[in-house]
């Protein structure tokens, strides 16, 4: 039985920082080489049907203020009950994360005033977030480390501001205030802007593969606030630290941080300006960090306890269904794939590098048997059939055993391959029973077809009489176009080795 | 029956002020579970009750209104009013500082504040809410006993309300009390016309063959600075929201949202809210959360452990409900903050979530879901609005 | 507490004090510190501090999706809206 102890993440200033790669220093104007300390703040967008505190539906892209209720858009009197999903989801980032989990649970007030918070105060956890300590493993062209997380919490979003500059106002959309969110707080561990595409790739990787966030930053589903500071190399001290915020892509991060590292040591060698400890926004277009700062001194932020949300108690059951639910590791799927199943390291990654995939595969595969196959299926068909769509393999979303059965059939020689692209077409329209497909649209070979073959055949051969000849006078070519036209009467629905066999047969008796 | 809500009860089809301009005219777009109870049973739901603004002060004066005053010039609560006025004979509403408990003081009416989690919360305007609860208002016992089965149960709305089977207990009637311990430390800081009605009350109790004692309350006079602590933090956030932007009351005179927002709370915020803001803001600050938030409720865990010990000797404590049986607007006029003081009384079932009963000018307190225990106490002593004690 | 640190308090609370609004208020925090540091002799220091009167634990609802409200009606009362947005002045992010 766990302790029930609330466990806080560690203190930046009580760790052991790890020693910088040369490669990562940066030379100042002076000829002084700068190391670069950077920790971050990720939020992810959890993947609930419904919001943190109310039952509005958890879904963007809808019109204004069409998911909102009295709770999420700040009117008095409904009361927050926690989504237990939500919890279930933090628990899974934290195992995900190789976090501690704190088997008691509380959330916070904490208030502020902006438009897009309805209530002018959000509901957070400050005193007892659900997880601490953990870390992840990052490899870049520097080798590996480990990154470590301070802490996990939950807590809910805010609306959404348009800005009209024509009509000199802002307009309001509560549709995302309370969706629930997990900020993921690293400690300063990273070195580059390298370390940090790494570790927000990593993030990203486990994250969707244990469906907690679909982890997407041109869909504000994943967004990043850097923490940045420089000192010195070789220094243990912590310089100024600046936070930069509204990077909407990774590639917008690396040059957010080259600019940042540049400006603070041009502050610090030349004085250009003065480095102060601020929240600074990117402008992307122009390539520049402003300060945010507002003229007043930073808001105090009074948190305190929600008196109306009770403390979350994990217990051991609950606990263990959560970890029994956990996918395997992305590198240890891939390593299956490779050393159990023969696949290629090409088909591993792209099969592992994403849940849909590999769900996808590991259904068929159990079916059908047939690791090469299936891994070809997804690959080739599959993800093209996606490509033409612009979808990404994340979003394969097909029935994987009806693939494995889709597999058998083409195996057997139920069904042609030509028709089982057709088969599969079905599959993404939502067909989960290929053979019943099949039968349906007349797609199985045999079905009926042998009594209709030799008369095809004898129809075909009548009609052709100058490729017979040719064939009979030695020109294998010319069975082609037969066969061709057979298949083309019998649509298809033929084993096309026995057809070319039987037309063979044909000629030779006629 | 029909039955008022007070303003602080959100409904569709009659508009909830809390009292306050920032809510006139303010239409919720669902109504209340005890709004929904009360029709379900069979009542029918007659008027609002005026209530001070956002139940910060001693008798409802600070209504955007102004006071409600009674025949003899006292002030008066809103729901008693009401009742008065025979526009309904029961209210339900929500007691956040003790005001519906003082206005039955004063005007001799029986009013109950519900164990904290027994009454769904759901549609009542959230003020203090680690404490506050419902409270029905009646001219007799029965009355309130009879809305009190209504109105208990559990509601999963909401995420405090507590499992069916306690809500049922709480308003099933059980033993009479039979051991009532007086609050000597209370009784003493109360006037001379209170002690004498106290004095009163035991003889009938004894009358009755209760046994009656004076007990060692001086723990429970730290519910007040406590609760002075706790319900301005919370009432600060939850009136936080009403910002003028989404509904209510906006100002005119603004360009920018900074203006808008400051503009609009200044103009439609009275001024004992606003301190009461402030302070709340303030307990709550980083430099402050340890040395007050944070031992405000450590001192509520030894309020609740004492009132858990007089409760395993006695089955009920007597005190009183304010200083005095009638207030003027003098009262208020030399002290704005007067309910600031009065709360003495009150704060200790406030910050404890156990059931008060008002009957007879006086507060009776029982242990958590005795609600129904305490009604059939005051019905024991013939307690009844008309009737002179 | 002072004038300036009420300042701060107001700005933070979105309200502008009259100056006797502040001075009654200055009063009130006295009143306040007063009746609290009169306890100072009652140790806290290893007492639990209870945030719920009647605690239970993991009170907690499925992850299903309720009828939304209709945004007409959300919007009825609003002092400026357009489009189904509520409107405020230009916000300079």
């Amino acid at each position: 039985m766990a302790s029930n102890e609330i466990i806080m993440g560690m203190a930046a200033s009580t760790l052991g920082t790890p020693v910088a790669d040369a490669s990562d220093l940066t030379l100042g104007p002076s000829g002084t080489a700068y190391e670069t300390v950077i920790g971050l703040e990720v939020h992810v967008e959890l993947a609930t049907k419904s919001k943190l505190f109310c039952s509005c539906a958890n879904e963007s892209g809808a019109e204004q203020n069409t998911h909102v209720c009295p709770a999420c858009c700040g009117m008095p009197g409904m009361l927050p009950v926690t989504n237990k999903r939500v919890v279930e989801l933090g628990m899974t980032a934290g195992m995900m994360l190789h976090c501690h989990i704190n088997r008691t649970t509380t959330f916070d007030k904490k208030s502020y005033y902006y438009p897009d918070l309805p209530c002018s105060y959000q509901v957070t956890q400050w005193f007892a977030p659900i997880c601490v300590n953990g870390s992840v493993h990052i490899e870049t062209s520097k080798g590996g480390k480990d990154i470590r997380i301070k802490q996990i919490h939950m807590e809910e979003d805010a609306g959404k501001l348009v800005h009209s500059a024509w009509t000199n106002t802002t307009m309001v959309d509560f549709n995302r205030t309370s969706v629930p969110l997990c900020e993921i707080v690293s400690q300063p561990d990273m070195r580059s802007a390298e370390d940090v595409v790494a570790y927000l790739e990593r993030l990203r990787a486990l994250l969707r593969f244990a469906k907690v966030s679909e982890c997407r930053f041109e869909r504000g589903t994943m967004r990043c606030d850097v923490n940045l500071s420089v000192r010195p190399a070789g220094s243990d001290a912590l310089g100024v630290r600046t936070e930069m915020k509204n990077m909407n892509s990774i590639s917008a991060i690396e040059r957010a941080i080259a600019y940042e590292v540049k400006r603070h040591i041009d502050a610090i060698e030349t004085g250009s300006e003065e480095l102060v400890q601020e929240t600074r926004g990117w402008d992307d277009e122009k390539g520049v960090s402003f300060s945010m700062r507002n003229k007043e001194t930073a808001a105090d932020y009074r948190y305190f306890p929600d008196p109306n949300i009770m403390p979350v108690v994990i217990d051991d059951a609950w606990y263990a269904s959560v970890e029994a639910a956990l996918p395997d590791f992305p590198e240890v799927v891939r390593a299956r794939y490779i050393d159990e199943l023969g696949l290629s390291e090409y088909d591993a990654d792209i099969l592992s590098g994403s849940r849909a995939c590999s769900d996808v595969f590991n259904a068929a595969y159990a079916v059908c048997g047939q690791a090469k196959e299936t891994a070809n299926w997804i690959i080739s068909n599959c993800l093209g059939f996606l490509n033409r769509k612009q979808l990404t393999a994340d979003e394969l979303d097909i029935d994987g055993t009806a693939l494995g059965k889709l597999i058998k059939l083409v195996a057997d020689g139920t069904v042609s391959s030509a028709n089982a692209k057709r088969i599969l077409a079905a599959l993404f329209d939502g067909e989960t029973d290929p053979e019943a497909y099949a039968k349906r649209s007349g797609l199985i070979i045999g079905e009926g077809a042998d009594d209709l073959v030799p008369g095809v055949i004898a129809k075909v051969l009548a009609a052709n009489a100058a490729d017979v000849e040719a064939y009979r006078g030695g020109r294998e070519k010319a069975l082609q176009p037969l066969i061709g036209k057979c298949m083309k009467e019998l649509r298809g629905n033929c084993d096309p080795k026995a057809l070319r066999q039987q037309i063979i047969d044909a000629i030779n008796a006629g | 029956m029909y039955i008022a809500l007070d303003d602080l009860i959100l409904t569709k089809d009659l508009p909830t002020t809390g009292g306050s301009l920032m809510l006139k005219g303010y239409y919720s777009p669902f109504d209340a579970e005890v709004a929904t109870r009360l029709t379900g049973a069979g009542h029918e739901i007659t008027c609002k009750a005026a209530v001070g603004e956002f139940a910060c002060d001693l008798l409802g004066e600070t209504n955007f209104m102004g006071p409600t005053v009674d025949v003899d010039g006292n002030l008066c609560g809103g729901d008693i009013m009401v009742l008065m006025n025979n526009d309904a004979e029961a209210v339900v509403g929500l007691d956040v500082n003790g005001t519906p408990r003082r206005s039955a003081a004063v005007s001799n009416h029986i009013c109950l504040k519900t164990s904290y989690g027994i009454v769904s919360r759901y549609g009542t305007i959230p003020l203090a809410c680690s404490g506050e609860s419902v409270y029905v208002t009646g001219v007799t016992s029965a009355t309130c006993q009879d809305v009190l089965e209504s109105i208990a149960g559990h509601d999963p709305k909401d995420g405090t309300s507590l499992p069916q089977e306690r809500c049922v207990a709480a308003a099933t009637p059980g033993e009479v009390p039979a051991t009532v311990g007086v609050c000597r430390s209370l009784v003493e800081a109360a006037g001379p016309d209170v002690q004498a009605r106290i004095q009163k009350v035991i003889a009938k109790l004894e009358a009755r063959g209760v046994r009656v004692e004076w007990v060692d309350d001086s723990m429970l006079l730290a519910a007040k600075p406590a609760w002075n602590i706790l319900m301005p933090a919370e009432l600060c956030n939850n009136v936080s929201r009403y910002d003028g932007v989404k509904y209510g009351y906006r100002s005119q005179d603004y360009e920018t949202i900074d203006e808008l927002y400051t503009n609009s709370r200044t103009e439609a915020f009275g001024d004992v809210l606003k301190t009461v803001i402030l302070f709340g803001s303030d307990v709550l600050f980083t430099h402050n959360y340890l040395a007050k938030y944070d031992r405000a409720m450590r001192m509520r865990r030894l309020v609740v452990e004492r009132f858990q010990e007089l409760f395993a000797q006695y089955d009920a404590l007597l005190m009183p409900a304010c200083s005095k049986l009638a207030f003027t607007p003098a009262d208020v006029e030399a002290d704005k903050f007067i309910a600031f003081q009065e709360n003495l009384f009150t704060a200790p079932a406030s910050i404890s979530g156990l059931p008060a009963l008002v009957a007879m000018g006086v507060q009776f307190m029982g242990p958590h879901g005795s609600d129904a225990n305490l009604l059939r106490l005051s019905a024991s002593l013939g307690a009844c609005a008309w009737k002179e004690v | 507490m002072d004038k300036d640190s009420l300042k701060g308090l107001e700005r933070l609370n979105q309200l502008a004090l009259t100056p006797q609004q502040v001075d009654d208020t200055l009063a009130f925090f006295q009143l306040r510190q007063a009746e609290w540091d009169a306890l100072a002799g009652i140790d806290t220091s290893d007492v639990e501090r209870m945030v719920h009167v009647a605690p239970m634990e993991t009170v907690v609802r499925e992850d299903v999706v309720s009828e939304p409200f209709d945004r007409d009606e959300l919007l009825e009362g609003a002092p400026d809206a357009m489009d189904g947005y509520w409107q405020v002045p230009y916000v300079l992010e």
